[in-house]
């Protein structure tokens, strides 16, 4: 077995340790942190494949877009969390159903 | 026998037998509706609608009487073909005893403003007084047994009014349902008949009834005719009533004894004369022959006033039934009539007496009974007038000469002996008795007379007796007058006067000889009644102490176990049936629909209401799982979505 399956293999162990995360912790903090963490398993992925069919770059830049986008998206996503924390005074997301009611 | 009548004018109608009819209805129902604010009006407005009435009455009768027969039709009602009338029919016999009703039942009514002053119940009183007096003008005018009828049991129900007035003591409850049953009694008999008229004649009509069509129904229609008359005119062996009776207002006793009630069932037999067959004629006269024996000699063996006079009431009908039975329907209507005028006299001064006794026990407290003519003694001079208006009403009771009493009886009298003469010998039994009969007569009277008002006073002389009021006075002098012997004829030894050759209208001519068969007649009446006085006086001062007298020899407590026993028995039998089981088949069905509608009840609300809850219940049990997807929070969204998207990845793998 090549070294690139084994990254996609650590690959597939980060996506499932993210999606653990996000379903079971009940901390909203830890969830995004398990999206981080989903995130950077596809960002790896992306770098796996790009090993495996390296004629172009394209993975690996992709990959930075990636990175970058998700740099903004943890940033907006944690804003939210605070805000969502001021009002609620919890950052459990089963608590937070008002939308439900 | 049909009646050859001309038809009576819409004219003679309105202006005369209309009006005399219906004023005392229109009193009676005036009195009904007045309120009790006004109660008083209705003393004056109630003798007034009857004055008026007996004008017509008497201005009717002057106008027809001694010419044809008048007949007023008009179609009631029909009933598969056959056509029921109203009919009226007037002759002779029913103008006068118009008249002659309306005049005694006025004078009752102008008595009856004093007598009843003091009455609280006045306004139902006089209403009923009125209803009574119509009922009987409808008996006398109407002209088909059916109308005749309704009439008959009107005036039963009245006089059950009025014998209950004084509802409150049970004696009178008691004699009112006593009357009221007794007619009943006999008028179950009188619906027997007309069933029987009706199968024969196929008509109820007078005019048209054909005797010679009835064949064997002839006999039954008249037994049943009869035994309404029994019940009604108070005969044996359906007597029992009528001096029970007496426990109504006087003026009522008057009125019931006079003109309306009793005299309904010898009018009755008197007007349907031709329709009875000979055994029935028979039956009539045995009936009435005995009837008049036993109320003469219970008259002898009571003290109560009041209860004479219905003992001799009693006495006099079963002459005039008697003289019926004996062919000669004619001098028992002029006995009617003349007994109407001195009958309703003699109660009037009873009246007069109890009344005038009563207020001065009330003023001096004492208190004995007033009707009682052993307590009573020596009011001549307390009460002239009074005396005088008993002694003349009480003579022709008796049958004296120079009064009218005198003259019908000797009517009575002569058909007694017409009629024995003509047949076999066991007929001088019943004219005999007709002669015992105005032998007792005098002696029961003069008896009374000279207790109430001769003699030495016994009780009564701490009273202060007056007079009876000037309004009570008045009918008693018109009543005396009218039993005086031109009320009947102007020759004092003739009874075939202006009266009895008038209603002798469709006599056969046989019967109808008016020559004096028996011209030896007055001279031995006068001698007999002559006997029956020394021997009453002779005996004034005998107290007559015989039960069997005083109870009509227990001829009530015959009746008593004979009909009223079974029937008690009978009821109280049906009762318990009707308790039993007829109400337990009832209770029974009663408990299976019960326990039925509990099962369907059950089955409802389990099963049908199940069925439909258990959809309901099912649809929330959906929505409830479906809703907890969402409930659950925003993690289980994903679980579930990455739930399905493996199971998306295995299925397209696979």
């Amino acid at each position: 077995m090549t070294p690139d399956y084994d990254l996609l293999f650590l690959g597939a162990l980060l996506f499932s340790a993210g999606l653990s995360i996000v379903i079971i912790k009940r901390n909203m903090i830890f969830v995004l942190m398990g999206i981080e963490l989903l995130l950077n398993s596809s960002v790896l992925n992306l770098v796996a494949f790009n090993r495996i069919h390296n004629d172009v770059p394209d993975g690996q830049i992709f990959g930075l877009f990636v990175i970058v986008i998700a740099v903004c998206e943890a940033a907006v996503g944690l804003a939210i969390v605070i805000q969502v924390y001021r009002y609620y005074q919890s950052s459990v997301p089963d608590q937070i159903n008002e939308l439900k009611e | 026998m049909t009646i050859s009548a001309q038809i009576l004018s819409a004219d003679t109608l309105i202006s005369g037998v209309l009006p005399a009819l219906l004023l005392p209805l229109i009193s009676a129902i005036v009195c009904l509706i007045v309120s009790e604010k006004y109660g008083w009006v209705v003393a004056f407005i109630s003798p007034l609608f009857l004055l008026v009435s007996a004008a017509f009455a008497v201005y009717t009768c002057y106008h027809q009487l001694g010419s044809d027969p008048l007949i007023f039709n008009l179609t009631w009602f029909s009933v598969a073909g056959r056509e029921f009338d109203i009919n009226l029919l007037l002759n002779n016999i029913s103008t006068l005893m118009m008249s002659v009703v309306s005049v005694v039942s006025f004078l009752v009514h102008v008595y009856s403003i004093g007598y009843m002053a003091d009455d609280a119940a006045q306004r139902r009183y006089f209403s009923m007084l009125g209803l009574f007096t119509f009922a009987m003008l409808g008996i006398v005018v109407s002209g088909n047994f059916l109308l005749l009828f309704m009439f008959w049991e009107l005036v039963g129900f009245s006089s059950y009014m009025l014998i209950g007035h004084w509802y409150e003591k049970p004696e009178a409850a008691d004699a009112a349902k006593r009357a009221f049953l007794f007619n009943r009694l006999g008028d179950a008999g009188f619906v027997v008949g007309l069933m029987a008229i009706w199968s024969g004649y196929g008509t109820f009509n007078f005019a048209d009834i054909d005797i010679a069509n009835g064949g064997g129904w002839q006999i039954v229609a008249g037994i049943g005719v009869l035994c309404g008359v029994l019940g009604k005119s108070a005969q044996f062996p359906l007597f029992g009533w009528l001096p029970k009776a007496m426990e109504g207002p006087t003026p009522v006793s008057a009125l019931i004894h006079a003109a309306t009630m009793v005299a309904a069932g010898v009018y009755l037999l008197d007007r349907v004369f031709w329709i009875f067959a000979p055994p029935v004629l028979i039956t009539i006269a045995i009936i009435g022959a005995s009837t008049a024996l036993i109320g003469a000699c219970a008259a002898i063996g009571q003290h109560d006033m009041k209860r004479i006079l219905a003992y001799s009431t009693m006495s006099q009908l079963g002459l005039m039934v008697m003289a019926v039975g004996m062919e000669a329907p004619f001098a028992s209507m002029l006995h009617l009539i003349t007994h109407a005028f001195f009958k309703a006299g003699l109660f009037l001064a009873a009246g007069c007496i109890i009344h005038t006794l009563h207020q001065a026990q009330h003023h001096s407290r004492d208190s004995f009974d007033v009707q009682d003519i052993r307590n009573l003694g020596g009011l001549r001079k307390r009460l002239p007038f009074t005396f005088v208006a008993f002694l003349v009403c009480g003579s022709a009771l008796a049958g004296l000469p120079f009064f009218a009493g005198f003259l019908s009886k000797e009517a009575i009298l002569e058909a007694a002996l017409h009629w024995a003469s003509h047949g076999q010998s066991w007929r001088w039994l019943l004219a005999g008795s007709a002669f015992v009969v105005s032998f007792l007569t005098p002696i029961y009277t003069f008896r009374m007379i000279w207790k109430i008002f001769m003699d030495e006073e016994v009780l009564t002389q701490n009273l202060e007796i007056a007079e009876a009021p000037p309004v009570m006075r008045f009918p008693l002098l018109i009543l005396s007058i009218a039993s005086l012997w031109f009320a009947v004829s102007f020759n004092p030894f003739d009874f075939n006067g202006w009266v009895f050759r008038n209603i002798s209208d469709f006599i056969p001519p046989a019967a109808g000889a008016s020559h004096h068969p028996f011209p030896w007649l007055s001279f031995a009446s006068i001698f007999w009644i002559a006997l029956a006085l020394a021997l009453a006086y002779f005996s004034r001062n005998a107290s007559i102490r015989s039960r069997l007298l005083y109870e009509a020899f227990y001829f009530d407590k015959v009746i008593h176990l004979s009909v009223e026993l079974p029937i008690n028995f009978l009821g109280n039998m049906t009762r318990r049936l009707d308790r039993k089981w007829i109400d337990g088949t009832l209770h029974t069905a009663a408990y299976t629909y019960t326990i039925l509608a509990h099962v369907v009840g059950w089955f409802d609300r389990f099963a049908i209401d199940g069925l439909v809850d258990g959809v309901a219940w099912s649809a929330r049990m959906v929505g409830y799982s479906v809703r907890r997807f969402q409930r659950e929070g925003v993690q289980l969204y994903i679980f579930w979505a990455l739930f399905a998207i493996i199971i998306f990845i295995i299925w397209t793998l696979l």
